[in-house]
């Protein structure tokens, strides 16, 4: 196993994390609940001024801030936007983020932004055309960077690599981090019928930096990954699983859809700092 | 990029930039032969890049969705996510263009004639909200308020958005609109331009004093103080510390 990508940049465990979201703008910056990090989504700050910026500010001067993106269109097939680029460079250097992230799939086509995360087929073509733009935005953003295993409700047509082995080659000739997404890896598991421990088991496990939990939706005939719910005991059980192969990293409760309040997002947050605990004994 | 995935994303753009149904997703399948694939779970994907238009106009647009049946508004979405309005990272500028189309479709469509600029007034709600426009942290002068946007429109808007009463529609006649953040609340005011009002702003853009303007108008040197002091105290504008 090659040295873990964290050692390699100094990226140390950072705890438990909740998302600044805009139900939250005025209540976080103000909660004497423990929290270890926060979590923004760069697309709700980069271009908007007022109340984000004043919640972004408040939270800076508490916690460590991460950017996690939704709209890098790492995969697509459009050119890597210029300005989109500029704009988060300048945010992560501003929050002085030892990280950032975002997805392992596209989100863009033919110029127009499709705000929700498509799965790649997995490829080695695919492969081949992610790559070099993850290079290319480290290079311009020059911070160590995290890629998401996304979840996905249909294979794409062609695929010729496991999603496992997909992931695998991505990051490791990119040369990037992981942010490994229990939720997701369980969904897809029970989604297309494969074993999610064993997924777990063949990531390259050394190069995951952040983990995300979340709930979903159980459907009639499919999960949804939808953010909108409490993590379930499954997903709680595979963080334990995956915990134990790659010791703490910063863990974050994702919740976007039917948000509760504040407490009840960071009452997830202390379960998962318990766990992280537990892991590091 | 090579063919193989050209091909691939060429297919999804087609998909996903058709109309909702199941004639998309046939020939998305049969553009890959040999894909077994759920058309329910695809379809999904279409699904989810279409609702986040619509979920997305509604937040956006709420006076406007209410002031046409379900009917015409589900058309005005669809008709909308049509022209392909995402054109930015940040989500709610797909609305940025809502109120132009409004008003293409209007007349077309037997819409209430107040309706493009009810759109636009809500636009430019969000708009300034979102401003990138900063505020100065202190002031050497009386200074307008950056986020500061004026709209000229033919109903009068301000008070039946403030009503939010559920009346029909608005009152016709010329009104001209203020809209700006305010910079504590940190949300937009608006108000139907009034004389002190546009007073207070002409002696922030000229730099006219008190003094001056009750020279030049014959108001009492108080109340001109007292409309300066109100319309700071609304953010309108801004006044020097102290």
């Amino acid at each position: 196993m090659s040295p873990r990508y964290s050692h390699r940049h100094g990226l140390k465990p950072l705890g438990a994390g909740i998302g600044l979201r805009r139900d939250f703008y005025d209540a976080l910056p103000r909660t004497t609940r423990k929290l270890d990090w926060v979590e923004i989504i760069p697309e709700n700050f980069l271009s908007l001024g007022g109340r984000s910026q004043r919640a972004l500010d408040a939270c800076r001067e508490r916690w460590t801030l991460l950017p996690h993106g939704v709209g890098l269109n790492i995969g697509g097939p459009d050119a890597l936007d210029d300005d989109y680029v500029t704009r988060l460079a300048a945010l992560v250097k501003r929050l002085d983020a030892p990280f950032f992230s975002d997805h392992l799939c596209y989100s863009r086509l033919g110029g127009v932004h499709l705000h929700d995360l498509l799965p790649l087929p997995f490829t080695e073509e695919a492969v081949e055309h992610v790559v070099p733009r993850v290079r290319e935005v480290m290079a311009r953003v020059e911070r160590p960077f995290l890629l998401e295993n996304p979840s996905y409700y249909a294979a794409m047509p062609g695929g010729t690599l496991q999603e496992a082995d997909f992931l695998r080659q991505v990051v490791e000739a990119a040369d990037c981090g992981l942010l490994l997404d229990v939720n997701n890896v369980w969904v897809n598991a029970t989604n297309h019928g494969y074993d999610p421990r064993a997924f777990v088991d063949a990531l390259p496990l050394e190069r995951v930096v952040q983990v995300h939990l979340a709930g979903h939706d159980v459907g009639e005939k499919v999960l949804i990954d939808t953010h909108g719910d409490r993590v379930c005991d499954d997903v709680w059980a595979l963080y334990r699983y995956t915990l134990e192969r790659t010791g703490p990293v910063s863990t974050l409760i994702e919740w976007d859809q039917a948000i509760p309040s504040l407490d009840a997002v960071l009452d997830e947050a202390d379960l998962a700092r318990g766990v992280l605990a537990e892991a590091s004994r | 990029m090579k063919p193989g995935l050209k091909h691939f994303f060429d297919s999804m753009d087609a998909y996903l930039s058709g109309p909702p149904g199941a004639e998309g997703l046939s020939k998305l399948s049969a553009s890959h032969p040999g894909w077994d694939v759920a058309p329910e779970r695809m379809a999904l994907y279409g699904q989810f890049v279409r609702g986040h238009v619509r979920s997305t106009l509604e937040k956006l647009f709420p006076f406007t969705r209410k002031a046409v049946t379900a009917a015409a508004w589900d058309a005005l979405v669809e008709g909308y996510t049509r022209t392909r309005p995402a054109r930015h990272y940040e989500l709610n500028r797909l609305g940025e263009g809502f109120a132009p189309f409004v008003a293409d479709a209007t007349q077309a469509q037997g819409l209430p004639p107040f309706l493009p600029a009810l759109a636009r007034f809500e636009w430019t709600d969000f708009a300034v909200f979102a401003s990138e426009e900063a505020l100065p942290e202190s002031v050497e002068r009386l200074t307008p308020n950056p986020t500061l946007a004026v709209l000229e429109q033919p109903y009068r808007l301000c008070a039946f958005v403030r009503a939010q009463d559920g009346a029909v529609q608005p009152a016709a006649g010329d009104e001209l609109a203020l809209l700006w953040r305010h910079p504590e609340a940190l949300v937009t005011y608006y108000m139907a331009a009034t004389p002190p009002a546009l007073l207070v702003l002409k002696m922030a853009v000229e730099g006219l004093s008190e003094e001056a303007v009750a020279q030049a108008t014959g108001m009492a040197a108080g109340d001109v103080h007292a409309e300066v002091v109100r319309f700071a105290k609304d953010g309108l504008v801004l006044r020097p510390a102290g």
